[in-house]
Parts: C-alpha cells; structure tokens; sequence
C-alpha cells in the first residue's frame, strides 16, 4: 500500500548525555512521538560535532564518553508535527530544532496489497 | 516495453564459479540487468561445455564442479543494449558477450509499467533533491539486505551518491521500536539511506523504490549542490570528494 502526503521534517540536535526525568532525552522524545502516533522517529549518534554552548561532542570509543552529538529525525504531516513542536520546545532545554517541508510516500504491508 | 519488430537478443556466456566481489557474476549481471528496467532476463546452466581456456568443464560426478557453463540471455531495443553494453562487457569479466539482430514475432505482456531511468551521469549544480529512505535492517529482496540491494540499485542507475545511516533507536510503519542494544549483534536497527541526484533522476528511480520497499517511508525534499565532485577513472586523486553533505535546509 502506497500513500503519499507533504509533510515536515523535524530534526533535534543535542548530546547524549541529556536527560528528561531521568532517562535519556533522546528515549522520552522517540516515547513521547510513539503516544503521539507520529509516522517516523529515528535517532542518530554522530561520531563528533559541536553544538550551542560550542563544547565539542565526541564518542569516545576508549574513554566511553556518552557526550556524543545525538541527531532526531521525526517526519509526519504538518498537523502532527504542530502537535509534536510545542513539546519539543518543553523538553529540550539545549539544543537545536530546525524544520523543513518535505514531500513523503509511505509504504505499508497490508493483506490486499496493490 | 519492448514491441513487435527489431530488437536486439544479447548472449553472455560465464563461468558458473566466477565471482565479482564475493558474489558469482551471473548473480550480479541479473540483478545489474533488473535494476536497469531490462524487459526479461534467462539463466541457464549448462551440463558440459568449454571456453577460451580449453578446459572441458561437465558435471562428471567425480569431479563435482562449480565450473560448469552458464548463458544468460535478454533481449531489448537497440538503444537500451547500447546503453548498458559497457557496463556488461566489464562485468563479464573474461567471458563471452554476443550480440544479435533478432526479430519479436510476439512480445511478452506486463501488467506495469516498467521503470525507465535516465542514466546518463550528469553534472549537478545548483537546485537538487535529496531522497531519504527509512527501513528496517531486517528488510530483504531476494535474499540480500533491501538496503543493499537499493544501493545497488541505485549504482547501476547512476545516481550521484547514496549513504546508508544506521541509527540508534526508531521506529516506522510497523510501529516496532527497533533499539541497537547491542553494538556488536543488533541486526534489527532502523536505518536511513540519504540519496542526492536532480529531481529527474530520483523521480525516475522512484518506480524501482515502489517494487523493492513493502514497507517504510520515503522522504524527498529540495537542497542546494554546493560543489559536486567525483573521481573519473583516470583522474588525479586531489580532484575528488563527493560533496554529499550538501544539504541546505
């Protein structure tokens, strides 16, 4: 099954050492994105990067640093993501949101498929 | 899809234990030849034969052999045999090609249209779009990975570059949360592949997208080339890094 819609993309820049009522933040916004039912969350970690506060964040294999830069893709329709951002704004003290308008097609397995 | 008439019969004949990076070779032209849109392709094996080695090759019980014959066989229009003539004739490595005059008397009937991508390599600047697609790592086609064989895919029509991201946690379609525990053994993560080419070309290859993907997201959106580089075979080495990070959203 074959859907396409033109939606947002959202991507959330912040380190891995960030939490949210003491869990991982990066784990309460894909939790929090899954009650919200939105189509597609998927978390990178980058190997080094730097981001507000300039420090420089790097995966240390050696040191088992877990300041790594951590990247969230959230991808959905504009509705969805306009019910997504006020929250983002809440939970993520430091960091970076950008948006940008993206053209999707969803795939899906159904019984009758075309 | 090929009509009544002139058409082109192409003959390529192998080793069955040759290989191209691991994989045997005819496997490799198959898949060259469906990812190019070819309109039918036919492997057959041989019981005995010889090539320009002059080694009898036969399934002799005695010595059992993995090097019998193979012919595989398709044949298209003119225009789309001579667009991929090169690439096959490198992929053949030290066998046989054969080409022929042949006449359709009949052709097959499809069901669907068959993906026609341009592939001629073009030189991108400026306005571009990225496609992004989101699958799961456990996804297959025909055996391999989907997300390798997409990238195959993608190769064999010329698209300018392709990066495969594995990530950490997510989840799509299936609203399975797939989280990488562990670094060494996860096979079941979410993974992106990030592909820039004009719109032309991505939109071409969408169709090869629509047989391969049964389930998950694709994602295109505008972005800006900044520099687009490649290394031409014989190029000096300072003149190339793909500039495939040229996202500007």
């Amino acid at each position: 099954m074959k859907e396409q819609f033109s939606g947002r993309m959202v991507r959330v820049h912040f380190g891995e050492d960030d939490r949210w009522q003491g869990k991982p933040l990066y784990e309460a916004i894909v939790a929090r994105c899954k009650e919200l039912d939105i189509a597609e969350v998927i978390v990178f970690r980058g190997i080094e990067g730097f981001g507000s506060g300039s420090r420089i964040r790097r995966s240390g294999h050696w040191t088992f640093s877990k300041d790594a830069p951590i990247q969230l893709s959230i991808i959905d329709t504009d509705e969805q993501i306009a019910r997504l951002l006020p929250i983002l704004g809440t939970m993520v003290e430091e960091g970076l949101v950008a948006t940008s308008t993206v053209d999707a097609i969803r795939y899906r397995r159904s019984s009758a498929s075309s | 899809m090929l009509n009544p008439g002139k058409a082109v019969k192409v003959t390529i004949y192998l080793s069955e234990g040759s290989t191209h990076h691991g994989v045997p070779i005819y496997s490799s032209i198959l898949d060259f030849l469906f990812y190019r849109g070819i309109a039918g392709a036919t492997v057959t094996k041989g019981i005995a034969g010889f090539g320009a080695d002059h080694h009898m090759h036969s399934s002799n019980l005695i010595d059992i052999s993995d090097h019998l014959p193979i012919k595989i066989e398709f044949i298209e229009s003119r225009e789309t045999v001579d667009a991929i003539l090169g690439k096959l004739e490198e992929m053949a490595g030290t066998g046989l090609v054969e080409t022929q005059e042949t006449n359709i008397a009949k052709a097959a009937q499809t069901s669907r249209a068959r993906p026609k991508v341009q592939p001629e390599h073009l030189k991108i600047e400026g306005k571009a779009q990225m496609m992004r697609i989101y699958l799961s790592e456990e996804d297959r086609w025909n055996g391999k990975p989907l997300y390798k064989a997409l990238v195959e895919a993608m190769r064999a029509n010329d698209i300018a570059g392709v990066t495969v991201y594995r990530g950490i946690l997510g989840y799509g379609a299936h609203r399975r949360i797939h989280q990488d525990e562990s670094l060494f053994s996860s096979h079941r993560s979410s993974l992106m592949l990030s592909a820039i080419d004009t719109a032309e070309k991505l939109r071409a290859f969408l169709p090869m997208v629509d047989q391969m993907v049964e389930e998950g997201l694709v994602v295109f959106s505008d972005v800006d080339i900044i520099k687009y580089a490649y290394r031409a075979p014989d190029a000096p080495k300072e003149a190339a890094s793909p500039a495939h990070d040229a996202d500007a959203e």
